[in-house]
C-alpha cells in the first residue's frame, strides 16, 4: 500500500518513491562464505539479510525497488523472483538490475545513471541494513532541508550510539563533523589506521574555515549507510569517475570539493526504541543476532516471521522455536537463542545466545555458545562450540572443539576429536581467485580509509587440503587471504575488546585541540598536511601519520607534473588540464599549494627547454608559455594568501634557474600574472615586501629587475592616489 | 464439489492486512477490529460458495491466516468468531424457515463432525445464496456500528458509577474508553484521577491523557509507577481499560496493570475494567506466557549504553499484563455491567463453540 498520509502533503514530490539495494558490498569480509552466497542472502537469525532490508523499504512507504546485484546476481534474482516482494500484493516493484560489470559502488551508482532509471530522490541502501528507524521522520527532514537549501543533495540517516558499541563497525569506523545547529554534515573521516590502532583524525582547517556556528564532532554513531538522496547523486559519481565508495570517497569528495557546492545533511535519530545497524563484518553479524534476538530491534523480531512459511514462537527469557523441534528432556535452552524447525538437540546438551537453522541435528553433551549454526547442519556428541559460525550442510565430528572465530564453510566435514583453533576458516572447495581481483584504482591513496581500498588489492589465497585440521574422514580446506591476519585480528569476536578496540578508547578529540585548530587558522597558513588532530597520547601516530603523507605528496607532484606535461605537449585546452588536475587534486586529497607547485615546475622546464634549444629567447618563451598557460593559475589561486603564496613559489623556483636569465623570466612571470589579474598589485607588494630582508643570494639577485617594475608599481598606485586625493 | 478453498483473488484481498498486521501498522484494538470486519465483508462479496457451511470454511482458513499474523492479539480472532457464529446463526434460522427436518437440524448442534451431512442437504438455490449473503453482510454492518459506537454504552453508565468527589486510579493511559468514560461522567460529577506514568511503553500516552482530562476540568495528577501503593489507601475506584477478556472472566491489559490491582485488592478498593463486547473472547487462557507480547528492549535500557547491553544477561519488555478475575470487581461493557464469573455466558450468547478453534 503506498503510504498515502505523507504523498498527499507534498504534492510537489514525484508520485513513485525509489529505492536503490545495492546487495553487493564489493568487500570481502564474509569470504569465504560469500564465495557461495551473496552476502545479502546470508541468514541473520534464520532470515536471509535481505529481507530485513525490504521490509524496512516496505514500511518506509518505497513503491519501486530496484536491487543492483553484481556478484552471485542469478542467485538474488532467483530469490527476489521466488519470493514474496514479487507477488501482486507486494508493497513495491520489484526489479532486479544486473550491474555484473560493477566492482565498486561508484561503479554501479554509474551504471544506475546510464540506465537512467531514477526519477526524483530516491533511497539508497545496502542489502544488509537491519533497521527500524521511523523512516517518515527522516523523510520529512531531508524534504524540510530541501526547502531550505536548493544545494541539498543526500540527507544520511544515521542511529546514534556510543563510540566502541558492539554494532558500530569497528571495520570502517568514522567521525562526522556536523554543524550543530542544522546537522549538516561538514566533513567526514574515516579513523585512519596506524600500527593497527586507530587513534586519530586530521581535519583540513580550510574546511573549518567557513562555519558560522558551532559545531560537533562525532564518533558515537552508528552508519549504516541508509541514505536519502537526490538525483544529481548519480550523476556526481559519473562526473567523478574515480569515486569508488560511498562515504571515504563521494561524501568526502563532495564535502571537500570547491566545485561541487553540494551540501549533505545528517539525519540523527536519537529515539532510543529505535535500530539501525549494517551487517558488514563478522564482529557485526554477532552483534546484529544478538540484538535481534534480545529484541533491540522490535518489531523486527524472529517472531514476526518475515519470511512466508516460518514459524516462530517466542518463550520468555527470548526463546525463539520453530514448529516440530525436538529437544531432548535434559538439554538446556538458555536466553537469546533460535532454533529452526525440524531440529533436534540431543541429552544434555546446552545452547546458548546462539541461532541453530532448520533440520540440524545436534548430538549429546554438546555445548554451543554465542554461535550460529545454519540449515542442515550435524553436530556430533561432545562437541563444544563457543563463538563460531557453521554455515549450511556442514557436519562436525563427535569431540570436536571449535574455538572461538573460526568459521566452516557449507558442506564441510571435520572428523572425530579434532581442535579447530582460533579464526581458522574452513572451506569446502579451494577458492582459487577472488571474485574482488580488481586492478584498477592504484590512484585510489586515500590516506585514512585503508579498508576502503582492500577490495583493491589483489588477494592471494592459499588453500591447504590438510588431514591435520579436519581429520581422516573430514572434508575441507583451509581458507587464509592475504587479509587475513589484520582482517581477523579487527573483525573476529574474540578480539572484540583488545587491539583496535582499546586504542580507539584514545580518540580524545577534546575541545581543547578544535580551539587551538580554530586559531590557528587565522594565522599564517602551513600547507604542510602533517599538521593533525590528535590526542595528546599518541605522538608517534603523528610521525607515522606525516610519513604517509609526504609520500602522498610526492605521488601527486609526480601525477600532476606529468598531467601538465601532457597538457602543454599535446595543446589540450586548460579547463581539460584543470579538469584533470582536480580530479587528482581531489583523489589525492592534497591542497591548491601542490597543485600551484605542480604546475609552476613544469611551466618553468618547459621555458627552460625553449630556452635550451635556442627556440625561443627568454623573453619570448616567457611570455608565451605565461600568457598561454598563465590562466591555469586562474583555478588554483583564490584568496590573498594564496597569491602571495603563488609568487612566492615562482620566485623560489626561477632562483634556481640560470642566472644568465632568470631575472627575465622572474619579471615578465610576475607581470604577465598581473595583467592576466592573477595577481593583485596590493599583493605582489606584500609578497616584495615579505622578502625583501632574505639573505639568499639567489633570490636577491633574481629579484634585481623585477625590482624595476615593483617601483613602476608604487609609483602607479601612488599616481592613482595622488589623482583620488586630487 | 470443490473443497472450499482460499482462492487467489482472497489472497490479493488479505494479504495487505496481514502484511500491515505483521508491520504494526495499525493500531489500537479498534481499528484492528474494524478493518478485520470491513475484510470479512470484501472476503464474503467476493468469495464463490454455493453452500454456507463452504463460506464458513474459507472465514475459518482466513482467520487462522490473519489470527497468525499477529499471534497475540486476540482481537483479530474475535470479530472472525463472531462473524462465524452470525453465518451459523442464519443458516439456524434458515433450518427454521425451511422445509428441512427439524431432526438434522438438531443433529448438526450435537455433532461438528459430519458436515458433508449438511452439504447433500443444503444445496439451496442461487437467490436463497444470494440473499444469504447480503442478509451476513448487512450483520457485519451491523456489528461494525457496535464497534464504531461501542464507548456510547459503556458511557453511559459513568454515572451510576462515579460519585461526587470521589479519587479514582487509572494505570490504562492509552484507553480511549477509559478517557471518554471519565470526560462523560465529569458532565454531572466532580472528580480527581490519578494516572499512572507508566513507564516505558505508554509515558507519553500518559501525558497527553493527563492533557486531556485537564482540558475538561478534571483534577488531574500524573503518579510514578512506584507510588501506587501509597496512594492506594485514597483511591476510592481503579478503572482500567482491557484488551481482551476471556471466558474465565480474565483479562489482558497494559504491563504495569497487575501490579496496581494487586495493590487494589490488598486495599479492598473496587476494581471496574472497561471492555467493548468486540473484546471478549471464548478462549481461555491456559499459557500465560503464550499471551502476552514483549516489545522493544532498547525501551527498557537505552541501547546506547553499550557496556550494559553487552554485558546484562536479559533485557525484557513485556507489553501486556494479564489480570485474574478475581482481582477484577466488575465487567463494565457496551451491553451492561458483569461479574466476571458471568462473562462466559456473554460469550456464548455471542460465538458459537464450533469456531473456538479456527484451524
Amino acid at each position: 500500500m503506498p503510504p498515502k498520509n505523507k504523498k498527499s502533503k507534498e504534492s510537489v514530490q514525484d508520485e513513485r518513491f525509489q529505492a536503490i539495494v545495492l546487495t553487493d558490498s564489493f568487500e570481502t569480509r564474509f569470504m569465504p562464505l560469500t564465495s557461495v552466497k551473496p552476502r545479502c542472502l546470508l541468514p541473520l537469525a534464520n532470515v536471509p539479510l535481505i529481507e530485513y532490508t525490504l521490509e524496512f523499504l516496505a514500511k518506509a512507504g518505497v513503491n519501486e525497488v530496484h536491487l543492483m546485484c553484481s556478484s552471485h546476481a542469478e542467485q538474488i534474482q532467483q530469490y527476489i523472483l521466488n519470493s514474496k516482494w514479487n507477488s501482486k500484493n507486494s508493497p513495491f516493484l520489484i526489479h532486479t538490475v544486473m550491474s555484473l560489470e560493477s566492482r565498486s559502488v561508484g561503479d554501479a551508482m554509474r551504471d544506475l545513471d546510464n540506465r537512467g532509471l531514477i526519477t526524483g530522490d530516491f533511497l539508497l541502501v545496502s542489502g544488509d541494513v537491519v533497521t527500524n528507524i521511523d523512516f517518515e521522520r527522516a523523510m520529512n527532514f531531508h524534504k524540510q532541508k530541501k526547502l531550505q537549501d536548493k544545494e541539498h543533495i543526500v540527507t544520511m540517516v544515521l542511529n546514534q550510539a556510543s563510540p566502541l558499541h558492539r554494532t558500530r563497525s569497528h571495520v570502517d569506523p568514522a567521525t562526522f563533523i556536523l554543524d550543530k545547529k542544522t546537522d549538516r554534515c561538514l566533513f567526514y573521516q574515516g579513523i585512519p589506521p596506524v600500527d593497527g590502532a586507530k587513534s586519530s583524525i586530521s581535519i583540513d582547517p580550510e574546511l573549518i574555515e567557513d562555519i558560522e556556528d558551532e559545531f560537533v564532532i562525532r564518533n558515537d554513531l552508528i552508519d549504516c549507510y541508509v541514505d536519502i538522496c537526490t538525483p544529481h547523486v548519480p550523476q556526481i559519481f559519473q562526473d567523478n569517475f574515480d569515486y569508488q565508495t560511498l562515504r571515504s570517497d563521494f561524501l568526502k569528495g563532495v564535502l571537500t570539493s570547491d566545485l561541487v557546492k553540494k551540501s549533505i545533511y545528517a539525519y540523527i535519530s536519537e529515539n532510543s526504541a529505535e535500530y539501525a545497524a549494517r551487517v558488514e563484518s563478522w564482529a557485526t553479524y554477532d552483534a546484529v543476532s544478538q540484538d535481534v534476538l534480545a529484541r533491540w530491534c522490535y518489531p523486527l523480531v524472529p517472531d514476526a516471521n518475515l519470511i512466508e512459511n516460518n514459524s516462530y514462537t517466542y518463550e520468555f527469557s527470548h526463546i525463539y522455536k520453530e514448529e516440530k523441534v525436538v529437544l531432548a528432556q535434559s538439554c538446556k535452552i538458555g536466553s537469546c537463542t533460535s532454533i529452526g524447525a525440524n531440529t533436534t538437540v540431543g541429552e544434555g546438551s546446552s545452547i546458548k545466545k546462539s541461532v541453530i537453522g532448520r533440520n540440524c541435528r545436534i548430538g549429546k553433551n554438546v555445548i554451543i555458545n554465542n554461535s550460529y549454526i545454519w540449515e542442515n547442519s550435524v553436530i556430533e556428541d561432545n562437541s563444544v562450540l563457543n563463538h563460531t559460525i557453521i554455515a549450511g550442510d556442514a557436519s562436525i565430528g563427535s569431540n570436536v572443539t571449535l574455538s572461538p572465530g573460526s568459521v566452516i564453510g557449507f558442506n564441510v566435514k571435520i572428523g572425530n576429536n579434532k581442535h579447530i583453533s582460533h579464526h581458522v576458516r574452513i572451506v569446502e572447495k579451494p577458492i582459487l581467485k577472488d571474485s574482488f581481483d580488481s586492478d584498477s584504482f592504484d590512484t585510489d591513496a586515500s590516506d585514512v580509509d585503508e579498508d576502503a581500498q582492500q577490495p583493491a588489492i589483489p588477494h592471494i589465497e592459499l588453500n591447504i587440503k590438510d588431514i591435520d585440521l579436519v581429520g581422516e574422514d573430514g572434508d575441507g580446506y583451509l581458507y587464509v587471504s592475504d587479509r587475513a591476519v589484520d582482517d581477523e585480528s579487527e573483525s573476529e569476536y574474540g578480539d572484540q575488546y583488545s587491539g583496535i578496540i582499546y586504542q580507539f578508547k584514545h580518540l580524545n578529540v577534546s575541545d581543547d585541540s578544535i580551539a587551538s585548530i580554530s586559531n590557528r587558522k587565522g594565522k599564517k597558513r602551513s600547507h604542510s598536511r602533517t599538521r593533525r588532530l590528535s590526542s595528546n597520547s599518541v605522538i608517534s601516530t603523528d610521525f607515522e601519520g606525516g610519513a604517509f603523507s609526504d609520500d602522498e605528496e610526492e605521488d601527486f607532484a609526480k601525477e600532476a607534473e606529468a598531467t601538465v606535461h601532457r597538457a602543454l605537449e599535446n595543446n589540450h585546452d586548460l579547463d581539460t588540464a584543470l579538469l584533470e588536475l582536480n580530479t587528482l587534486r581531489m583523489s589525492m586529497n592534497v591542497t591548491y599549494h601542490e597543485v600551484r607547485l605542480a604546475t609552476c615546475q613544469v611551466l618553468l622546464q618547459k621555458i627552460v627547454e625553449y630556452i635550451t634549444t635556442d627556440t625561443l629567447a627568454a623573453k619570448e618563451a616567457t611570455t608565451k608559455i605565461f600568457t598561454q598557460w598563465g590562466p591555469m593559475f586562474k583555478r588554483q589561486v583564490f584568496s590573498e594568501e594564496e597569491q602571495v603564496d603563488l609568487l612566492n613559489i615562482l620566485q623560489d623556483k626561477i632562483a634556481k634557474l640560470d642566472k644568465a636569465y632568470n631575472q627575465i623570466v622572474l619579471f615578465l612571470a610576475v607581470r604577465i600574472l598581473y595583467e592576466l589579474d592573477i595577481v593583485e598589485e596590493d599583493q605582489i607588494l606584500n609578497w616584495w615586501k615579505d622578502n625583501e630582508g632574505d639573505e639568499d643570494k639567489d633570490i636577491q639577485s633574481v629579484r634585481t629587475l623585477t625590482g624595476q617594475f615593483i617601483t613602476w608599481l608604487q609609483d602607479a598606485e601612488e599616481e592613482e592616489s595622488d589623482e583620488e586625493s586630487d | 464439489m470443490p473443497a472450499a478453498t482460499v482462492t487467489p483473488e482472497i489472497r490479493a484481498i488479505i494479504d495487505p492486512l496481514v502484511s500491515s498486521l505483521k508491520r504494526q501498522q495499525l493500531n489500537g484494538d479498534k481499528t484492528i477490529a474494524l478493518a478485520v470486519s470491513q475484510l470479512l465483508m470484501k472476503v464474503i462479496a467476493a468469495a464463490r460458495w454455493t453452500n454456507p457451511y463452504d463460506l464458513i470454511d474459507i472465514i475459518r482458513k482466513v482467520g487462522t491466516t490473519l489470527s497468525s499474523a499477529q499471534p497475540r492479539k486476540v482481537v483479530t480472532g474475535n470479530i472472525v468468531r463472531r462473524v462465524l457464529a452470525l453465518i451459523r446463526d442464519e443458516i439456524e434460522t434458515e433450518h427454521e424457515n425451511g422445509a428441512t427436518p427439524m431432526m438434522s437440524s438438531m443433529f448438526s448442534l450435537l455433532s461438528t463432525t459430519n458436515d458433508t451431512s449438511h452439504k447433500e442437504q443444503h444445496n439451496q438455490s442461487k437467490k436463497q445464496m444470494s440473499e444469504l449473503r447480503s442478509i451476513i453482510i448487512q450483520g457485519i454492518r451491523d456489528l461494525v456500528d457496535e464497534i464504531t459506537n461501542v464507548n456510547d454504552g459503556i458511557e453511559s453508565m459513568s454515572m451510576d458509577l462515579i460519585h461526587d468527589n470521589e479519587i479514582l486510579l487509572t494505570p490504562t493511559p492509552t484507553s480511549e474508553t477509559v478517557l471518554q468514560f471519565l470526560i462523560k461522567a465529569r458532565q454531572k460529577r466532580k472528580f480527581t484521577v490519578l494516572i499512572t506514568e507508566s513507564f516505558p511503553n505508554y509515558i507519553k500516552q500518559s501525558h497527553s491523557f493527563a492533557k486531556k482530562l485537564a482540558e475538561h476540568k478534571i483534577e488531574t495528577i500524573l503518579v510514578p509507577d512506584s507510588t501506587i501503593y501509597a496512594v492506594m489507601s485514597r483511591v476510592g475506584k481503579v478503572i482500567i481499560g482491557s484488551s481482551a477478556v476471556f471466558v474465565n472472566g480474565g483479562c489482558m491489559a497494559n504491563s504495569g496493570v497487575s501490579h496496581v490491582v494487586e495493590c487494589a485488592k490488598e486495599h479492598r478498593t473496587p476494581v471496574f475494567a472497561l471492555a467493548g463486547l468486540y473484546k471478549l473472547s471464548p478462549l481461555y487462557p491456559f499459557t500465560r506466557d503464550d499471551l502476552i507480547e514483549v516489545g522493544n528492549s532498547g525501551k527498557v535500557l537505552n541501547y546506547d549504553d553499550f557496556k550494559l547491553v553487552d554485558n546484562v544477561e536479559l533485557v525484557t519488555n513485556p507489553l501486556d499484563d494479564y489480570i485474574p478475575p478475581e482481582n477484577i470487581d466488575i465487567y463494565i461493557t457496551n451491553v451492561g455491567g458483569f461479574a466476571p464469573s458471568f462473562i462466559y455466558r456473554i460469550v456464548l450468547d455471542n460465538y458459537k463453540t464450533e469456531d473456538n478453534s479456527l484451524e
